[in-house]
């Protein structure tokens, strides 16, 4: 599996939000897209989800244009991760992690994994509209979790934004498990510590173009960050030994 | 369909049973008292053919009501927000203006204008309403609206241009009312075009369950938005349309049926497109039945008062039991 993009800009109107952006991931990598905010990262990953077609270059999986691909298909190979889920119907967290079924049928095992994977499957019988910022967000990723198939894409925008830190750490080992069955894995995040815990490589965005990519390690530097971000940052270590980013 | 669901089911239809034989039986005499007996086989029709029409004409705007609000993404949804009943008045008023003018009956009468006007409404507000290729939901409701406040303002001006005397039988078809003599065949038609189109949005309801995601999560697991929302949106508005051509606006059936059902049932929507159905026609039902309850000397209350006393009555209680959620 192979995720290639091709000079891909997206315009709305006369606002660029992405600029000829070139890149190619393999499967079993994770990949965190970072940037400041507008930089473009919810239209790349809308782009690479075949949400958004491209005003001009070409997004490929595997050699197949993937906003040209049929409902069914896209939603065979990618599995998308909105930012903030919306229902406008009173379902069930269940019901809403059973619609990744929708196209691929029904599954009961595997709505119930995905649901323990995040650890909703005592909550599933709640109403979406009363369940938490971060119930809601969980129930997104089980629906996609629910959805992908081995092997496939599972575009993630900013998974994390709502999650405390148990379940942080637990979405970490879900991203890190589908990444060991083959799947690209490709979220959007502003956590740069759940950045460099996670993700192989990194793709940094500014102004909407791309102008750091490669390993997350190498990536994520306080010099590389501090420039994008416009913030002084620096390495700091904690009592274990681990480094975490911080601003002086 | 879980056994909760089906028992539901079972009870509304039971209720509807209930409803419409009470329909049957309620008789007013000639001094003012109500009594329960079989009417003579002379005046039955009279009581079977508004029955009938209730069922479809409920049903139907239950139903439509469901597909705007899935379509349009929007709680408050029905039949009327896209000018449907604007539209029919319009066409009705025109019809009633040109027959006067020209001193002849027009082909077809008040059922083809008001039939002429919803569909010429529902094109302009479709036709408008294209965004990229599909239908925008935002932009849907407010061509909607502004459609109607068009339609109304036409309205207004035939209503000035007849004389005193027609506007007061305009004013009686704006109130709604139930047929009392209506051919068989032309029911029979309608119901089963009814029957047809809730059959279909029942059928698309899975469909319809995961359109209730954003646009990207519904596309992105499988939905073909476009497609589903043009077919809803050509459903919706006929099975609205034939609601106005039988019974002319019906107020609050097609917002309130869809939120009674979803109170009663959660889960897909091929189940609430059959219990919807099944409220909405309770719903005129029993709004027909206590308009031959109440008499205030003056005859019986046209039922769009009833329904929409009963409606809004209802719709406030969700909302309070709801807590603001509709």
């Amino acid at each position: 599996m192979r995720l290639k993009l091709s000079d891909v800009t997206v315009r709305y109107g006369a606002h660029t939000a992405i600029r000829s952006v070139d890149a190619g991931i393999d499967g079993g990598k994770i990949v965190a897209v970072l940037g400041p905010n507008a930089s473009g990262k919810t239209t790349l990953l809308r782009t690479i989800a075949g949400l958004q077609v491209p005003s001009s270059g070409i997004v490929e999986l595997d050699g197949a244009n993937v906003t040209k691909m049929k409902p069914h298909d896209l939603a065979s190979k990618i599995a998308w991760v909105a930012r903030v889920g919306e229902v406008s119907s009173s379902f069930t967290i269940r019901k809403v992690v059973e619609l990744g079924r929708y196209a691929l049928g029904p599954s009961r095992q595997r709505v119930e994994d995905a649901l323990a994977k995040v650890g909703l499957l005592s909550r599933c019988d709640s109403l979406w509209f009363e369940a938490s910022a971060g119930m809601r967000q969980r129930a997104g990723i089980a629906r996609a979790l629910a959805q992908r198939t081995p092997g496939g894409v599972l575009v993630l925008d900013e998974p994390t934004s709502a999650l405390d830190l148990r379940h942080l750490r637990m979405v970490g080992d879900v991203l890190r498990q589908c990444a060991s069955e083959g799947d690209i894995v490709i979220a959007a995040v502003h956590n740069i510590a759940f950045a460099l815990d996670v993700a192989d490589e990194a793709l940094v965005l500014r102004d909407g173009q791309l102008t750091l990519a490669g390993n997350s390690t190498a990536v994520l530097t306080p010099s590389s960050l501090g420039d994008v971000f416009g913030v002084d940052l620096a390495w700091a270590t904690d009592d274990a030994g681990n480094r975490h980013l911080v601003q002086p | 369909m879980k056994m909760k669901n089906v028992i539901l089911l079972i009870l509304l239809a039971l209720l509807l049973i209930a409803s419409a034989v009470l329909r049957l039986l309620i008789t007013r005499d000639v001094d003012g008292s109500l009594s329960l007996a079989m009417p003579e086989e002379a005046f039955l029709m009279y009581r079977l053919v508004p029955l009938v029409a209730a069922l479809i004409v409920g049903s139907a705007l239950g139903v439509s009501g469901m597909g705007l609000q899935v379509l349009l993404r929007n709680p408050l949804a029905s039949p009327w927000i896209l000018g449907l009943s604007s539209g029919a008045g319009l066409g009705v008023m025109a019809t009633m203006y040109f027959e006067h003018v020209s001193g002849n009956a027009v082909l077809g009468g008040q059922a083809l204008g008001a039939m002429a006007g919803a569909l010429l409404t529902l094109l302009v507000v479709f036709g408008l309403s294209r965004r990229r290729g599909g239908i925008d939901p935002m932009t849907m409701v407010l061509v909607g609206v502004v459609v109607s406040v068009l339609c109304g303002a036409g309205i207004m001006v035939f209503q000035h241009l007849v004389p005193m005397g027609l506007r007061g039988s305009f004013t009686t078809w704006l109130m709604g009312s139930l047929p009392e003599v209506e051919s068989w065949s032309r029911l029979g038609i309608l119901g089963a075009i009814v029957l047809v189109g809730i059959s279909l949005i029942a059928w698309w309801g899975p469909t319809l369950d995961a359109a209730c995601l954003s646009d990207d999560e519904a596309k992105s697991v499988g939905v073909d938005l476009p497609k589903i929302r043009r077919r809803l949106f050509v459903t919706s508005s006929l099975l609205a349309a034939i609601g106005v051509i039988l019974a002319g606006p019906i107020a609050f059936v097609g917002l309130i049926a869809p939120h009674g059902a979803r109170l009663l049932m959660h889960g897909s929507h091929r189940t609430l497109a059959v219990g919807t159905a099944l409220v909405g026609a309770l719903l005129l039902l029993a709004a027909d039945d206590i308009r031959q309850l109440v008499d205030l000397g003056t005859g019986r209350l046209p039922i769009g008062i009833v329904t929409s006393i009963i409606g809004g009555l209802v719709f406030l209680v969700l909302l309070l039991r709801g807590k603001g959620r509709v």
